[in-house]
């Protein structure tokens, strides 16, 4: 019995193990303008076009995997996957399941969005529904600080989120504040910036496996190419306009 | 045996709030879901013709479609009405809320299952009785009272327990779909929460299906007994008994 | 996909017509629909699976000893108490991890297995599943599933064969195992197929749970392309689209319960062909 268990696994690993070169990227796939499924079904996005030039000069053969949020980290774990580059906060909370690359989006603040016309005291903030995406420090940072008194909505994903928002399910949303710029200015007026920023998390950065040194150099080692030649700050540039630039000297 | 038990009595603590939410999921939905069956079910029946077809459309929708489905369809259509319907109404609060929505889809989903099983069960129903009734003169209401109720009841009682207990298992699916409110979950959800930080699959699902499990037999036991009192006055057949074979 | 249509066509059309046509054909939406393919896949794969497990669950509840009687009725049970989504999601993860774990025992040293805090113990043992594979796990957990309710309705129908049939097969001298393969299994469907085509829907139904277990099947796939989108760069911005798409969804569940009814109706007609059965 355990040699006919062996003997599927070790199918079932063959035909996985025919790319050993190639690293699989995780990625969320619904969060725009980092990762999100074009037109054709693939996945693009700011965290794409950063993943494709790393590994370009890192000399690896990269795919990318969509993968839903709440699982992106265990996934990862497990094995599905060997990098996460989906717009992920560096947090030590974070880093104690996984390790990080170096940042390569800088911190920027989170603030808070509501519907035109909504006026809400953000800094007594009483009987207001929040929506949040699970899993995200925000929804961590929503958790500790606002809880008392309001009620904490999580979703699967923040466009769902910033549906309820439209749909008038919601108060506030509370999320990235380059998320929210295009949304905002997209918007003609009907979803406004409200609140004040706040600071979490420590820049966003390549997702590894704890103890995973060999593919963190690689990717640190392109990181750092990648921002002294300036190619890191056109990609910026591209994906969020009037940011940065943040790295070339 | 202690490294076993300990984290399984863990386990058994931890799930026993979220298994609150799938209970409360059930007993919500079952009252409306049967009153609405049993409509529906007369409705089928009647003769008005497009009454009839309306009903019959209703049962088959919703039977012939994934409950997944119709979770996720209600909400948005809920969500899209919100601004249009349920804030004029002053409603939204509760309209969108998931302690709200969540029975009532799932009642709206249980009606169209029951009604099929009372409808079977309604043409079923002795006629010879039916027409005693009338004979005696009994107004409609009455014939239903009297005689048409009691047996629909009895004879559809086995089948709608069995429909219970799927409507109580399909409570499961209610928060994979629904946002989440502040930190409720249930057991699904919970024992799925379990598994991402330690992996230990085997244990929690277990312990997740014990408790559908315990709650099941306890919904058949229950039922069961109901059943016992509405047959109280039919004769029993004696239970056969035989010398067990072992072997051979 | 505009592209395909002849240039008549193209003129003829309003360019409002030419634009959803466009939209509800790019790359996108034709994944979507072409992800359906998952959903047919599982549900006939599961009906195999559920018959097989039908049969055997009934044939262990009609044997001579008692503990595999037990065994048999334990499975066709398991129904009455578990949810079909709890042994959905478990099944795959449960098989991951057995296979993963023997992997360990050979591959892992036992220090390494000692000191592991998460699992797998060692990166050698892990196995990574794509998504056929899945597909596959899917369908066997779904047969299984469904196979304790085909059980239950395979081991009532085996039992409605006019025991007269029976009786006389016995007489003519045939063995047990003749009587079950000649007569029983061979004259019991037409008492199946009802309780059968209940199973099919039920297992049709729950095709829509494959989401679960990150397939990207035809829920996936209306949950993005129906949330809504805010920025021009990501595709055409649009408000929340979710419930038209699973409306959808519905429409094509209805529509496949729709050609099952039908196609079960002539079935039966077919095994009923000679036999003194209530037309229904």
């Amino acid at each position: 019995m355990k040699k006919l268990l062996l003997a599927a696994a070790a199918l079932m690993a063959l035909s996985g193990a025919a790319n050993a070169q190639a690293i699989r990227i995780g990625t969320e796939a619904a969060y725009a303008p980092w990762n999100f499924l074009d037109d054709a079904g693939k996945p693009a996005g700011f965290d794409v076009d950063v993943g494709t030039d790393l590994c370009k000069r890192a000399g690896l053969e990269c795919t990318f995997v969509a993968n839903e949020w709440d699982t992106i980290i265990p996934n990862l774990v497990a094995g599905n996957y060997d990098a996460i580059i989906a717009a992920m906060s560096i947090t030590d909370e974070r880093r104690q399941t996984i390790d990080f690359s170096e940042p390569y989006y800088p911190p920027d603040p989170s603030r808070f969005v509501t519907n035109a016309g909504v006026n809400l005291d953000f800094g007594a903030l009483k009987g207001a529904k929040i929506g949040v995406q699970s899993g995200t420090i925000q929804a961590a940072y929503a958790e500790a600080n606002l809880k008392d008194g309001n009620t904490l909505q999580s979703y699967a994903t923040y466009d769902q989120a910033m549906a309820d928002l439209a749909a008038g399910n919601l108060d506030t949303v509370l999320a990235d504040g380059p998320y929210l710029d295009p949304i905002v200015a997209a918007s003609n007026g009907a979803i406004v910036l409200a609140g004040p920023e706040v600071s979490i998390g420590e820049g966003y950065g390549i997702g590894l496996r704890k103890g995973d040194t060999e593919l963190k150099s690689k990717l640190d080692a392109a990181l750092e190419a990648s921002k002294a030649d300036g190619t890191l700050d056109a990609l910026i540039a591209k994906w969020f306009p009037g940011k940065g630039p943040f790295y070339k000297k | 045996m202690e490294w076993f038990l300990g984290p399984l009595v863990g386990d058994i603590e931890m799930l026993a709030k979220p298994a609150l939410f799938n209970i409360y999921f059930a007993a919500a939905s079952i009252p409306i879901g049967f009153v609405g069956a049993v409509l529906l079910a007369l409705g089928k029946a009647s003769r008005n013709r497009l009454l009839s077809r309306l009903c019959s459309g209703y049962i088959y929708v919703f039977r012939g479609s994934p409950f997944f489905i119709q979770l996720f369809m209600f909400y948005s259509v809920a969500l899209a009405l919100n601004i249009g319907v349920w804030k004029p109404l002053g409603i939204d609060w509760l309209v969108l809320h998931p302690l709200f929505l969540g029975p009532a889809i799932l009642a709206l989903n249980t009606a169209a299952y029951a009604a099929e099983i009372f409808y079977g069960a309604l043409l079923t129903v002795p006629k010879g009785e039916v027409e005693a009734a009338r004979a005696f003169g009994m107004s409609r209401g009455q014939q239903f009272r009297s005689v048409i109720w009691p047996n629909l009841i009895r004879i559809a009682w086995p089948a709608y327990t069995n429909e219970v207990v799927f409507l109580f298992h399909a409570t499961a699916l209610v928060y994979f779909t629904l946002p989440v409110i502040d930190d409720q979950k249930d057991l699904m959800n919970r024992a799925g929460q379990l598994f991402q930080k330690d992996y230990n699959a085997f244990l929690h699902f277990s312990v997740a299906a014990l408790y559908f499990l315990v709650i099941s037999l306890v919904i058949f036991y229950v039922f069961g007994l109901i059943y016992r009192r509405m047959t109280r006055h039919m004769p029993h057949q004696r239970a056969i008994r035989f010398k067990p074979r072992w072997l051979g | 996909m505009i592209d395909l249509l002849p240039q008549w066509l193209r003129e003829g059309l309003s360019e409002d017509v030419l634009f959803w046509l466009g939209y509800l054909t790019n790359g996108k939406h034709l994944a979507w629909y072409a992800s359906v393919r998952f959903t047919l896949f599982a549900a006939v794969a599961g009906a195999a699976v559920a018959l097989a497990m039908g049969l055997l669950g009934a044939t262990l509840r009609n044997s001579r000893l008692l503990p595999v009687r037990l065994i048999g009725a334990g499975y066709t049970n398991m129904t009455r108490g578990i949810p079909d989504v709890l042994f959905f999601i478990f099944f795959p993860l449960a098989f991951e991890q057995t296979v993963e774990w023997v992997m360990s025992r050979s591959l892992c040293s036992a220090e390494e297995i000692a000191t592991a805090v998460l699992w797998p113990p060692c990166p050698a043992a892990n196995i990574h599943f794509d998504t056929f594979q899945y597909l596959l796990l899917a369908s066997v957990s779904l047969g299984i599933v469904y196979g304790a309710f085909a059980a239950n309705v395979i081991f009532g129908a085996m039992h409605s064969v006019a025991p007269g049939q029976i009786e006389a097969a016995r007489a003519f001298g045939m063995s047990d195992r003749q009587v079950n393969w000649r007569i029983r299994i061979r004259q019991m469907w037409i008492y199946a197929l009802p309780g059968l085509s209940n199973v099919w829907m039920l297992l049709i139904k729950s095709t829509s749970l494959l989401s679960l277990l990150q397939i990207t099947d035809i829920v996936r796939w209306a949950n993005v392309l129906g949330s809504p989108n805010f920025l021009p760069t990501a595709g055409l911005v649009h408000p929340d689209w979710r419930w038209q798409y699973y409306l959808v969804l519905l429409v094509f569940y209805i529509i496949l319960t729709f050609l099952s009814e039908k196609g079960f109706t002539a079935l039966r007609r077919r095994v009923g062909r000679g036999m003194i059965t209530v037309e229904d």
